[in-house]
């Protein structure tokens, strides 16, 4: 024992880490292997006959954990964004361009302390952000991403939406009835308000395109879609798209009607007393919102995947290399040389301190880059589903850059103006849109 | 491994992430009970005075008595809008007649001077 000490005690600390860190590793990957042989059979047949479990659980992974990218990239652009609006430059410390410093923020938000204050209704306190966050999250669920890419298809996908979407009120009336504060419950009661009053025009807006697609399946909603920029339903539904907008606007808590957080005018809302990451989920919950909100628009009025043109999608590559004769001998003896040479001589010219066999290097690896990019682009750009999403993406965060610029632009509305303006304006323009559009249907009888 | 299930599964991993991260968070974060003053709530700096859970403007209820209507009168809606192609002119004309039923009861509240916020 004194010899094992005395030894221990030797050794400098990488080494301690090093005599710890080996025997660990090779007994892992010892048991490892011991395991897969014995158990790993068995396990890939269950696995084999239990296939929709086993896209269950890739799918539910894959819907929850993007939400912690998604959120992070769009509390980035709304910092730079705003900030490049406001002639500021914004996050440009932490990562290229500042992109890191969401990234700090969130693990900021982690480290916090987590304070319960005293008088508050501990349980309804911990379940709300949990609510809030679930209500977003769980409508991710229907949100048709890619043919095919999507957590799962509902025949009632939008009403399943709207319904998981509507329990956010839930989240924030507990929120601020147990928080045992009165501004915290005046900020519950103002958002639980304005997100039921903005539930009525938003869930009504969406009738005419329910009457053009004939299903609620947001699947077949964007199938419906299928073809040019003009087949999109926003050229038919044009004030359901305003009305929508407006309305989604309203219901992610988005400037100009963002007074459910109103943080220069009413304290922090229903958010007073939470800090730490309860506090983190409400924020968390809100940025998904917006890339929900904005995933919802693109899926029913702008085409979802589909692209805005008819494109011979997935892409044959026919190219025969024979045809080329001594065209392809001079392709490959000439191309590669001279794309070294083009991408590494911009280095060369613009900093002084490279030499040019340091920038020849460069545009060597460059090209690489550049070659298996091409190829490997190419080879996934023939996958429709690939396609399909980054169109959806596309789509999606310019809706989301709208936001922001709603945001660094509008000045909030008064509360008076905001129910107003649901009750009188919307409610009756969603309503004049569904008759109009049923009537449509009806005269021109398609 | 469809509908209902799909729901509950993705509520279940969804909670657990949620407390998962929450637990994670309690576990490094630095905690202080404080003395008695932590715990107050926050009310801009002056000691809380009156009922916290005491009464608040009606507005907030009647706002919520219209979209209680408003919303189970959007689940009708939803189906009308699904099966309208088979219905036609009948279908059209009785969805008429009942957002105009409605529609009564939102100009009564109208009139009333319920949707103007005070």
């Amino acid at each position: 024992m004194t010899v094992v000490g005395r030894t221990w005690d030797r050794l400098t600390i990488p080494g301690k880490i090093l005599a710890v860190v080996i025997p660990l590793g090779a007994a892992l990957t010892a048991g490892l292997a011991i395991l897969i042989a014995v158990v790993g059979g068995a396990v890939v047949q269950f696995l084999a006959d239990n296939l929709p479990l086993v896209r269950f659980v890739v799918a539910a992974t894959i819907v929850l954990l993007m939400t912690i990218p998604s959120a992070f990239l769009i509390i980035y652009m709304e910092m730079k964004v705003i900030a490049l609006m406001n002639l500021r430059y914004g996050p440009d410390r932490v990562g290229p361009f500042g992109s890191a410093l969401s990234v700090v923020h969130g693990l900021k938000v982690l480290m916090k302390e987590d304070f319960t204050p005293t008088g508050a209704d501990v349980p309804v306190f911990t379940m709300a952000p949990v609510v809030v966050y679930m209500s977003s999250v769980l409508s991710l669920l229907v949100l048709p991403f890619a043919p095919g890419l999507f957590g799962q298809d509902f025949n009632i996908g939008l009403l399943y939406f709207f319904a998981m979407g509507g329990l956010t009120v839930v989240g924030l009336l507990m929120a601020g009835w147990s928080s045992f504060n009165k501004y915290s419950l005046l900020g519950g009661l103002r958002s639980a308000a304005q997100i039921v009053s903005y539930e009525i025009p938003l869930t009504l807006s969406v009738v005419g395109v329910i009457l053009l697609a004939g299903t609620m399946s947001l699947n077949q909603i964007v199938l419906g879609q299928a073809g040019s920029l003009f087949d999109w339903y926003l050229w038919r539904q044009p004030l359901a798209f305003v009305v929508f907008f407006i309305a989604v606007t309203a219901e992610a808590n988005r400037t100009p009607f963002d007074l459910t957080e109103a943080d220069s005018e009413i304290v922090a809302g229903f958010a007073t007393e939470y800090s730490g990451m309860r506090f983190g989920f409400f924020f968390f919950a809100e940025y998904v919102n917006v890339f929900i909100a904005s995933g919802l628009t693109v899926a029913l009025f702008l085409g979802g995947w589909n692209a805005p043109f008819n494109w011979p999608w997935p892409v044959t590559v026919g190219l025969d290399p024979g045809g080329l004769g001594i065209g392809l001998l001079l392709l490959l003896a000439i191309g590669p040389p001279l794309a070294i040479v083009v991408l590494g001589l911009p280095f060369y010219l613009l900093n002084s301190r490279i030499r040019f066999w340091q920038a020849l290097v460069i545009g060597f690896v460059l090209f690489n880059v550049v070659a298996v990019g091409a190829v490997l682009g190419l080879a996934f750009l023939s996958f429709d589903w690939v396609v399909g999403l980054l169109w959806f993406m596309g789509k999606t965060y310019a809706f989301v850059f709208t936001f922001v610029w709603m945001r660094g632009t509008l000045p909030r509305v008064r509360i008076d103006q905001l129910m107003g303006f649901a009750w009188k304006w919307l409610l009756p323009a969603a309503l004049l849109n569904l008759f109009v559009t049923a009537l449509a249907i009806l005269v021109l009888k398609r | 491994m469809t509908g209902i299930w799909y729901i509950v599964g993705f509520g279940v991993a969804g909670v657990s992430f949620v407390f998962l991260t929450i637990g994670a968070a309690w576990l490094i974060s630095h905690r202080n009970r404080g003395d008695a003053h932590k715990g107050l709530p926050y009310e801009s700096g002056i000691d809380t005075f009156g009922d916290t859970h005491g009464r608040f403007g009606l507005s907030f209820y009647i706002y919520a008595l219209l979209f209680v209507a408003f919303d189970i009168e959007v689940i009708f809606i939803y189906l009308w809008a699904i099966v309208f192609r088979s219905l036609l002119l009948g279908g059209f004309v009785s969805m008429l007649l009942f957002v105009g039923i409605l529609l009564l009861g939102l100009a009564y509240a109208w009139r009333k001077g319920v949707l103007t916020w005070r």
